[in-house]
């Protein structure tokens, strides 16, 4: 059993919007292991967006705990908030989220500034290399097709080492041979040693990792194994 | 070193991606530093030509004037209770004299002045005329550019012989040599005995328009008066000069039997003096039009407060991706402050550029023209253009930039691109 990473007790979120109180999360509770590979699956409106944000730091809970790596996070100011978000976290958004008018390199540059690592120039070289993408690294990110944004996305993820990779919906504004090409990364990435976890609501995206939450209406319905994991590896399909 | 550079670097690359809005921003900063630096360049040049002027003077005398008493010590309020038909017939030739023998005097006379139509066969022409001693001439800087200047014998004898300006000979005479002349001036006849060389305009004074007489033909024959208007004193130490005012008005309220110096019926002026209040005069005038022209570069900040609220706004996105990606609240806030002062020190650095070239043009034009007109570029005007540009973008900048450093990452990442 790996050692946990994120440990999540009794967590609930409230929205209150002019006196109108929306329960979102209802006292989660689960852990989640180094090296996972976790996928949330949940319909619209079932609250796996507020958690993801919760766990990925863009958001506090209203009560209960979240520990990450043996810290209570769940007070934290927004500048810590943003530090532990820089050093810990990388995401993977839908929309693929790049700048546009800026080149790939860029682009994987920007956690970069906010950090204190040194050695900006390589540690984007080798992101960008590690997502195949080298060839497009003085691009600019509105002359890619839709599977390099988004393989763009992962590599500025990657770019500060982080603990655990977010992906939210990463192959929902994709064609099928792109998403497949995205989730083999994602794989790859896991394989070496990377904490993922995936937001979804397509079962056949959910199926590419090792554990399932499944959440609706603010409650964990169901937390399982995978039992017949996709794979979208073969080979030599990214890394050129 | 990269938390300096990185906010600036970013700003001007969000700057250049927008270039005719940049341009159009900081139109309003770049008419506004302009604007302050040609006011105050203008202001020192014209300051430096009056002085100059003044300075032909020389600033080794004293000036003494008839004063309308409890008015202040200025010929303005001093003209305006004269105006009101209060004559002040108290200032005599015998204070003159008596002031010529204080001890750091070098030279002294006294003067009047009157208006009249001078003619000479068929041409009239009003001109002011000066009753004074050849002294006066002298310390006034008058020479003559032919013939001769009266001398004290002329002036005890009442001698009626004039000196013309030279604008008054040139009317009168055109291309005829007018020495040994007779014109007249009411009904008095006067030799003309020396034309004055060319000397132009100073202090509002024309010294081309004048016709100069002896101090007691003037006051005899033209004014019927036996009182002088002003004294003018040369020292030979201008060092004590304020000492010596001091004498002079003593010496002048014993012998007007004056106690309170509030009624004092004279002026007393020493060339520093004026020399002050030129220089005050001139720094509120410059103070007054940086003001008005600072104004104008409010107005551009404003303009700088909007656009960046627009641009806030248009990156609401790429402001919910850098806090996402780590951006801390400051980190954030400074890139957009910096981005409002770039742009205003962008807008100074053109300002100034124009402002300079609009100055020297008007420098050169002026000297062109004839004037005296030195090419004055106060270094403080650019100092201050510059630091007043950064404080606006500072100020102006700040609110929008605020508003994106506390935006939601969640909230503006949803913000449609």
């Amino acid at each position: 059993m790996p050692e946990n990473i994120i440990q999540v007790k009794d967590l609930k979120k409230d929205y209150v919007n002019e006196e109108v109180v929306t329960k979102v999360l209802y006292g989660l509770n689960f852990e989640i292991g180094a090296g996972e590979f976790l996928a949330i699956m949940g319909p619209s409106g079932s609250g796996k967006s507020t958690l993801m944000h919760i766990l990925g730091f863009l958001d506090t809970p209203t009560s209960g705990q979240y520990i990450f790596k043996g810290r209570d996070v769940s007070n934290f100011d927004d500048d810590k908030l943003a530090k532990i978000r820089n050093e810990e976290v990388g995401f993977v958004f839908q929309t693929f989220n790049l700048l546009p008018k800026t080149t790939v390199y860029e682009n994987v540059k920007l956690p970069l500034l906010y950090s204190n690592l040194g050695d900006h120039d390589n540690k984007v070289k080798e992101a960008i290399k590690s997502v195949g993408l080298l060839h497009r690294i003085n691009n600019l990110s509105n002359q890619l097709s839709g599977g390099e944004r988004q393989r763009v996305a992962i590599a500025r993820a990657l770019v500060t080492s982080p603990s655990v990779i977010f992906a939210d919906e990463p192959t929902g504004n994709l064609d099928t041979k792109s998403g497949q090409a995205v989730m083999g990364i994602l794989e790859e990435l896991n394989n070496t040693g990377h904490t993922i976890i995936l937001v979804t609501h397509e079962q056949y995206t959910a199926q590419h990792a090792i554990r399932i939450i499944k959440i609706i209406d603010g409650h964990i319905v169901s937390d399982e194994k995978v039992i017949n994991r996709k794979s979208s590896l073969n080979g030599d399909n990214f890394l050129k | 070193m990269n938390n300096i550079l990185l906010p600036i670097k970013l700003a001007w690359k969000s700057l250049f991606l927008h270039k005719g809005r940049t341009f159009l921003t900081i139109l309003g900063i770049i008419i506004g530093i302009a604007a302050v630096i040609i006011v105050m360049s203008a202001g020192e040049s014209i300051k430096g030509l009056v002085l100059g002027e003044f300075e032909s003077f020389g600033s080794d005398y004293i000036q003494i004037e008839i004063k309308v008493p409890t008015t202040k010590k200025n010929s303005f309020a001093n003209a305006g209770g004269l105006a009101q038909g209060i004559q002040i017939t108290t200032l005599k030739n015998k204070d003159a004299d008596d002031i010529g023998k204080l001890g750091n005097i070098k030279e002294y006379g006294g003067g009047v002045m009157g208006q009249g139509v001078a003619s000479y066969l068929n041409e009239n022409k009003t001109v002011n005329y000066m009753g004074s001693s050849g002294t006066i001439l002298n310390i006034m800087g008058i020479d003559v550019a032919s013939g001769q200047i009266y001398t004290s014998e002329d002036d005890d004898q009442l001698a009626k012989v004039v000196v013309l300006g030279s604008k008054v000979a040139e009317d009168l005479f055109g291309n005829n040599d007018p020495l040994g002349k007779n014109i007249k001036i009411g009904r008095t006849t006067f030799r003309v005995i020396g034309v004055a060389e060319e000397k132009g305009m100073s202090l509002g004074f024309n010294y081309d328009e004048m016709v100069y007489i002896p101090l007691q033909t003037a006051q005899k024959l033209l004014l019927g008066i036996d009182y002088l208007m002003f004294i003018t004193a040369k020292v030979n130490n201008p060092d004590t000069m304020e000492a010596t005012a001091s004498e002079i008005e003593d010496l002048l309220r014993q012998n007007h039997e004056i106690t309170d110096s509030k009624d004092d019926d004279f002026a007393v002026t020493t060339a520093t003096e004026a020399l002050e209040i030129i220089n005050t005069v001139f720094g509120g005038m410059t103070l007054l039009l940086v003001a008005i022209a600072g104004i104008s570069l409010l107005v551009g900040g404003v303009g700088i407060m909007n656009i960046m609220y627009v641009s806030v706004t248009e990156r609401t996105f790429e402001i919910g991706l850098r806090k996402s990606l780590g951006a801390k609240k400051k980190q954030i806030l400074w890139q957009f402050l910096w981005e409002a002062i770039v742009v205003t020190l962008f807008g100074g650095v053109i300002g100034v550029v124009i402002g300079v070239a609009i100055t020297f043009l008007i420098s050169f034009i002026a000297s062109q023209i004839g004037f005296s007109w030195d090419f004055i570029l106060p270094i403080q005007s650019v100092i201050i253009a510059f630091l007043f540009s950064a404080v606006v973008g500072l100020i102006f900048g700040y609110y929008p930039a605020r508003r994106a450093a506390v935006m939601d990452p969640i909230v503006a990442l949803r913000y449609e691109k």
